[in-house]
C-alpha cells in the first residue's frame, strides 16, 4: 500500500469528501443521500416552524430553551458502491519518466478507494487488458481496502492488447446498478466502439468517470533524431524523423483525446486527462471540486 | 576524354562514403518504444513510400556530388575532333625575331621565311577565326592583337624587321598569347610557335600551357650554323700614350680556313685592318689605335660577313673609366703656378701613376661656357665668384647627371651662393673667418688629412637633410659636405684649394684626397647595352644641340628636355653623341649583339610530341576542350538537389 499510496498523498486526501451528483441505492446507510428512508438518521439543520410542518418534528427541548418552535430536519444517507476499473495492458507500463502510466493511475485509483473506504462506502476492483484479469468485490472496512491496496500495487500481468470494449462490457456486469465507476486507461484502443460501453454503464444509474491516463511524451512526441520507434503491444516498428511529422502527429493526438472526450460526455460521463506530469492531488482535486 | 590530373581519380573511392554513411544511419538509429506507435504508423504509411523514394535519391545525389568533385580535381577535358574547315578558333602565332633569326640562309632571312610560313597557316583557317601574333624579340611585343581580319593579320608580317637584331623573350611572348587565348571567346584555342629554337631562346624555360591550349612548334632555322662574331676586344695601353692603344680582338665561333680580317672604323672611316689568326675556339686579330686619336669609341667589323652579319660589328668605349674634369679658375693668373686651380691640375697630373685617368680641362671663370660644361663629368668652381647666368646652365648640368664641386676663397660671396645655388647645395656658405689657431682636417676614409693646417675657412652651415659630412674640421664644423641633387651630385669644401688657406696642397694627402673627391663624385654610367634599351642622354637646349651619331651613320637629333631617354639603339655598334657638332666623348655609348644570339644550332622545339601540323593542319585531331566548368555547374546543381531532397523528407 505505501508502494501504491504515499502516506503523505493519504493525509492530504483526508480531509476530502466524494459525494456523488446522483444519489444511489446502498444496502448501508452512508453520507450519500438517499431517496428512501432509512433506520440511520442524521442530523441536518434547524428551521424555523411553518404551518404544515409535521408537529412531530418540532424539537420540544429546543422550544423549552428558546420559546419558538423549531423543526429539527434529518437526512436520511445511505452506502455508495465504487467500482474502480484499472487498465494493465502492456502500454500502460510505459513511462517516459520514472513513472509509468500504470503507477499514476494505480495511484489515482488508491486514492479514491482509500477516501471511499473512510466514508464507510463500499469499493469493488477490476483490472483489465482485453479480458478482466483481477476482481475484487464491493465491501469497504480497512482489510478490504489494504487488500485492494495490494492488488493495484502488483496488478495481473498482461497477456494481451488493450481489449476496451470487451473489458467495459464485463465491468457493467459486476459493477450492479446505481453506483460510481471510475476507468483508469490510456484508452489505445483505438477501435471506433471502444468508448461504447461507457453508455451503457450510465443507462443503469452509475456516475462514469473516465481518467485518460497519458504521458507527456506521447502527447507531443519530443524526440529530435531520426528513431526507430516500436510499440509495446506487437505493432510493427517505425523508422521516422520526429521533427518531421510533429505537428501532424501532435494533430492526431490532439484528435484522439478529443475524440474521447466527446465520447465520454456524449454517454453522460466525465472524462479527465490524467497527464503523469501532472501531480495525482491536482488531478483528483480536479475531479473531486467539480464532481 | 582525358584527364589533366588522372591520379585525382582515386578521390572516386570517396563515393563509399555516403553510402556507408547512408548504411550506418540506419543500422544506428537510436530505438525507442512508444505505445502511441499507431499514430506514428497513421502518419507514415503515407509517408513511407515517399521517404524511401527520397531517401534513394538522397543517396544518389550525394555520391553523384561526391564523383563530381572527384571529377573537376582530376581535370577532365575532352578532344574536339571537328576539320578546321567547319570549326572555327583562336590562334595565337609566337613569332621569334630575335638576331638568331636575323640568320640568311637562301637569300632570306629565317624572320622572312618563318613569315611565309605563318601566313600559309593563317590562309588556312576557316573564316571567323581570330589570330593574335606575339613577337618574342627582345621586349616581347603584342603584333597583332585578335584579330579577326585573317587579311590584315597577314600583312602583318611583312612590317617585321627582317635583319632584327634584339635579343630573346620568347618565355614573356608565351606568355602574353596565352593570356590572348584566354581573352579569346572562341572555346578551341591553339597556340604556333615559330623559332629556331636556339640555346638563346631558352625555350625549355618557358610555363608551356597544359590544359584548354593545344600547342604547337615549327622550327625555322639554317642548315649552314657556320656564325662567328667578335667576342671580346681588349685594350692595352693609354690612348695618349707614344704608342698609341692597342685593341686585342678575340673572334668566336667556329674557326675556318677562308681570309677573315677585321677592319677598324673610326667617326665613320675605316683606318685600320688586321687579318684574323685562327685559333681552336675562332681567331685573333690585333689593330692599334695611332698614338693623339681623341676618339672615344671607335667600330671593329669582321669581314667576310657569314649567315650572320649583325653580330660581326663591334663598338668599343676608349677611356671609358676617364673622368672629365673642367676646372673653373676664380681667381685666375698669368703664372700658372699661381692660379687657384694649379694644385688641383698638378694633383690630376699625377692620377694615371695611381690607375685613374682623368681628362682635365681648365677656364677662367670668365670663359665658362654650356658647352664646355656638358662635356664634363665634373665641374670644379675653385674660389669662383657667382654669375646668375650660370644657374641655368649648372642646373640642367648637375639635374642631368653631372657633378659640382664647389672649393671657398676669398672671391666667394656667400650670400650670392646661397641665393642663386640654394636649391642645388648640401648647405650654406657662412662668412668667412681667419683663425688665430690652425684648426686641423680629419676624415675617417683619409686619416692622414690631419697633417693639413686651416688658417682660414668660409664655414658650411644649415646641411640638408641628405648631406654627407665626409671631412671635418677638428673643431668639429663641417670641412666637406656632399649630397644627391636629382642625378648629380654636389659637393662643397669649406677651404681652398690652393695654398691661400691651407697647407693641404703641400701634403701628400692632397692627391688622395682630390682624386677620391672627384671620382665619387663623377661617378661612372653603364656605356653598354642591348639592342633597344634605352640610354639616358642630355636633352638639347635653346643654345645646346644634342645629336647622337648611330652605327650606320645616322644623325638623331634630341628634343629639348633636361634628360632624354634614348630608345633607337636598334643598331648594334658605337654611337658617339655630339654637343653643338662637337663630340661629347662621356656621353658615347655601344650597343652590343645580345649573348647567346650568335649560336645558330637548333636545339629544337621543347620536348613535346606537338608539332605545328597538330594546330593548324585542315584535319585537325582537334583540341582539348576543359570540362571542369560544366562539371562545377553540375557540383552546383546537385547540391541544391541535395538541400531540396532534404526539406523534401523533412515535410
Amino acid at each position: 500500500m505505501t508502494h501504491v499510496l504515499e502516506p503523505e498523498l493519504a493525509v492530504r486526501l483526508a480531509g476530502l469528501t466524494l459525494r456523488s451528483k446522483r444519489t444511489v441505492d446502498g444496502l448501508l446507510a452512508g453520507m450519500h443521500s438517499s431517496p428512501h428512508r432509512g433506520a440511520s438518521a442524521i442530523f441536518k439543520e434547524h428551521r424555523a416552524y411553518r404551518p404544515g410542518d409535521d408537529p412531530r418534528l418540532i424539537d420540544w427541548r429546543a422550544y423549552a430553551r428558546s420559546d419558538r418552535y423549531t423543526i429539527k430536519h434529518f437526512e436520511h444517507e445511505t452506502q455508495l458502491r465504487g467500482t474502480l476499473a484499472l487498465d494493465i495492458s502492456p502500454s500502460m507500463h510505459w513511462g517516459s519518466g520514472d513513472v509509468s502510466k500504470l503507477d499514476h493511475a494505480a495511484t489515482l485509483l488508491a486514492a479514491l478507494a482509500y477516501v471511499l473506504t473512510r466514508q464507510g462506502d463500499a469499493v469493488s476492483l477490476i483490472t483489465f487488458d482485453e479480458v478482466i484479469r483481477d476482481r475484487l468485490p464491493a465491501r469497504s472496512g480497512p482489510a478490504h481496502l489494504d487488500y485492494l491496496m495490494r492488488t493495484l500495487a502488483e496488478p495481473s500481468q498482461p497477456t494481451g492488447s488493450t481489449a476496451l470494449h470487451a473489458a467495459l462490457d464485463k465491468l457493467i456486469e459486476h459493477a450492479g446498478r446505481m453506483g460510481l465507476v471510475v476507468i483508469a486507461s490510456d484508452l489505445l484502443d483505438l477501435g471506433d466502439d471502444a468508448l461504447d460501453p461507457v453508455a451503457r454503464i450510465q443507462a443503469r444509474g452509475h456516475q462514469t468517470i473516465v481518467l485518460h491516463v497519458m504521458d507527456p511524451a506521447e502527447l507531443e512526441l519530443p524526440y529530435e533524431q531520426p528513431m526507430r520507434f516500436e510499440g509495446l503491444e506487437g505493432e510493427a516498428p517505425v523508422e521516422v524523423d520526429p521533427k518531421g511529422i510533429r505537428r501532424r502527429y501532435r494533430e492526431q493526438i490532439d484528435g484522439f483525446i478529443a475524440s474521447c472526450q466527446r465520447r465520454v460526455v456524449a454517454a453522460g460521463g466525465r472524462y479527465l486527462l490524467a497527464r503523469t506530469d501532472t501531480p495525482p492531488e491536482h488531478t483528483l482535486l480536479q475531479l473531486l471540486r467539480d464532481g | 576524354m582525358g584527364f589533366g590530373l588522372p591520379w585525382a581519380l582515386a578521390g572516386l573511392a570517396a563515393v563509399a562514403i555516403p553510402i556507408i554513411a547512408h548504411l550506418l544511419r540506419r543500422q544506428k538509429l537510436p530505438k525507442q518504444t512508444l505505445p502511441t506507435i499507431a499514430f506514428l504508423h497513421r502518419i507514415h504509411a503515407t509517408r513511407a513510400a515517399r521517404l524511401r523514394a527520397v531517401d534513394m535519391l538522397l543517396l544518389i545525389t550525394r555520391a553523384l556530388l561526391v564523383v563530381a568533385l572527384v571529377l573537376v580535381a582530376a581535370a577532365p577535358y575532352r578532344v574536339a575532333r571537328s576539320s578546321l574547315l567547319d570549326r572555327q578558333h583562336a590562334l595565337a602565332i609566337v613569332f621569334d625575331d630575335s638576331l638568331s633569326m636575323a640568320a640568311i640562309h637562301e637569300g632570306e632571312t629565317l624572320i622572312e621565311r618563318a613569315a611565309d610560313s605563318s601566313i600559309e597557316h593563317i590562309q588556312k583557317l576557316p573564316e571567323g577565326s581570330e589570330v593574335s601574333v606575339v613577337l618574342s624579340g627582345k621586349p616581347a611585343r603584342v603584333w597583332v592583337r585578335r584579330r579577326s581580319d585573317l587579311g590584315m593579320a597577314e600583312s602583318a608580317f611583312d612590317e617585321i624587321d627582317p635583319r632584327s637584331t634584339r635579343g630573346d623573350a620568347l618565355c614573356d611572348a608565351v606568355r602574353s598569347a596565352v593570356e590572348l587565348l584566354l581573352e579569346s571567346e572562341l572555346s578551341d584555342r591553339r597556340l604556333l610557335v615559330l623559332s629556331d629554337f636556339t640555346p638563346g631562346a631558352r625555350a625549355d624555360e618557358c610555363e608551356w600551357p597544359t590544359r584548354g591550349i593545344r600547342v604547337g612548334f615549327e622550327t625555322v632555322s639554317t642548315p649552314d650554323p657556320d656564325n662567328r662574331r667578335i667576342g671580346s676586344v681588349e685594350l692595352v695601353g693609354e690612348q695618349g700614350g707614344a704608342q698609341g692603344l692597342r685593341l686585342d680582338v678575340q673572334i668566336s665561333g667556329p674557326s675556318t680556313e677562308a681570309q677573315q680580317n677585321v677592319r677598324l672604323r673610326q667617326k665613320g672611316q675605316e683606318t685600320h685592318s688586321a687579318s684574323v689568326r685562327p685559333i681552336d675556339d675562332g681567331g685573333e686579330a690585333e689593330l692599334t689605335i695611332p698614338s693623339g686619336s681623341t676618339d672615344a669609341v671607335v667600330e671593329l667589323q669582321l669581314d667576310p660577313d657569314d649567315v650572320l652579319p649583325a653580330d660581326n660589328v663591334r663598338g668599343v668605349l676608349l677611356g671609358s673609366d676617364t673622368v672629365h674634369v673642367l676646372l673653373v679658375d676664380g681667381d685666375p693668373h698669368p703664372d700658372p703656378r699661381k692660379r687657384e686651380t694649379a694644385f688641383l691640375s698638378h694633383a690630376l697630373s699625377v692620377a694615371p701613376r695611381v690607375g685613374r685617368s682623368f681628362a682635365v680641362e681648365t677656364l677662367d671663370a670668365q670663359d665658362l661656357s654650356e658647352s664646355a660644361i656638358i662635356r664634363s663629368d665634373v665641374l670644379v668652381l675653385a674660389n669662383a665668384t657667382l654669375d646668375e647666368q650660370w644657374l641655368p646652365l649648372i642646373q640642367r648640368f648637375v639635374g642631368g647627371g653631372g657633378s659640382l664641386w664647389i672649393t671657398a676663397g676669398d672671391r666667394i660671396n656667400p650670400r650670392a651662393y646661397g641665393s642663386v645655388l640654394r636649391e642645388l647645395l648640401p648647405g650654406r656658405y657662412t662668412a668667412t673667418r681667419m683663425e688665430e689657431r690652425p684648426v686641423s682636417l680629419q676624415s675617417k676614409a683619409l686619416p692622414e688629412l690631419d697633417q693639413a693646417k686651416v688658417r682660414g675657412r668660409t664655414p658650411i652651415a644649415e646641411a640638408s637633410l641628405d648631406a654627407i659630412v665626409t671631412a671635418r674640421f677638428s673643431d668639429g664644423a663641417p670641412a666637406l659636405v656632399e649630397h644627391r641633387y636629382r642625378s648629380g651630385r654636389v659637393a662643397m669644401f669649406a677651404t681652398t684649394v690652393d695654398d691661400a688657406w691651407t697647407d693641404l696642397p703641400y701634403q701628400p694627402v692632397f692627391v688622395p684626397f682630390v682624386i677620391d673627391t672627384l671620382t665619387r663624385l663623377a661617378g661612372r654610367t653603364e656605356h653598354s647595352v642591348e639592342p633597344y634599351a634605352p640610354v639616358s642622354l642630355p636633352g638639347s637646349t635653346a643654345s645646346q644641340r644634342i645629336q647622337v651619331v648611330t652605327p650606320t651613320g645616322r644623325t638623331v637629333d634630341l628634343a629639348e628636355a633636361d634628360r632624354v631617354s634614348f630608345r633607337d639603339t636598334g643598331e648594334i655598334g658605337a654611337y658617339r653623341v655630339l654637343v653643338n657638332g662637337v663630340h661629347g666623348a662621356r656621353f658615347a655609348f655601344v650597343v652590343d649583339a645580345p649573348e647567346g644570339e650568335s649560336d645558330l644550332v637548333t636545339n629544337g622545339p621543347p620536348e613535346r610530341e606537338a608539332s605545328a601540323e597538330a594546330v593548324v593542319s585542315e584535319t585537325s585531331e582537334g583540341v582539348e576542350q576543359p570540362l571542369a566548368p560544366w562539371l562545377l555547374l553540375l557540383a552546383m546543381a546537385l547540391v541544391f538537389a541535395e538541400l531540396w531532397l532534404r526539406q523534401i523528407r523533412r515535410r
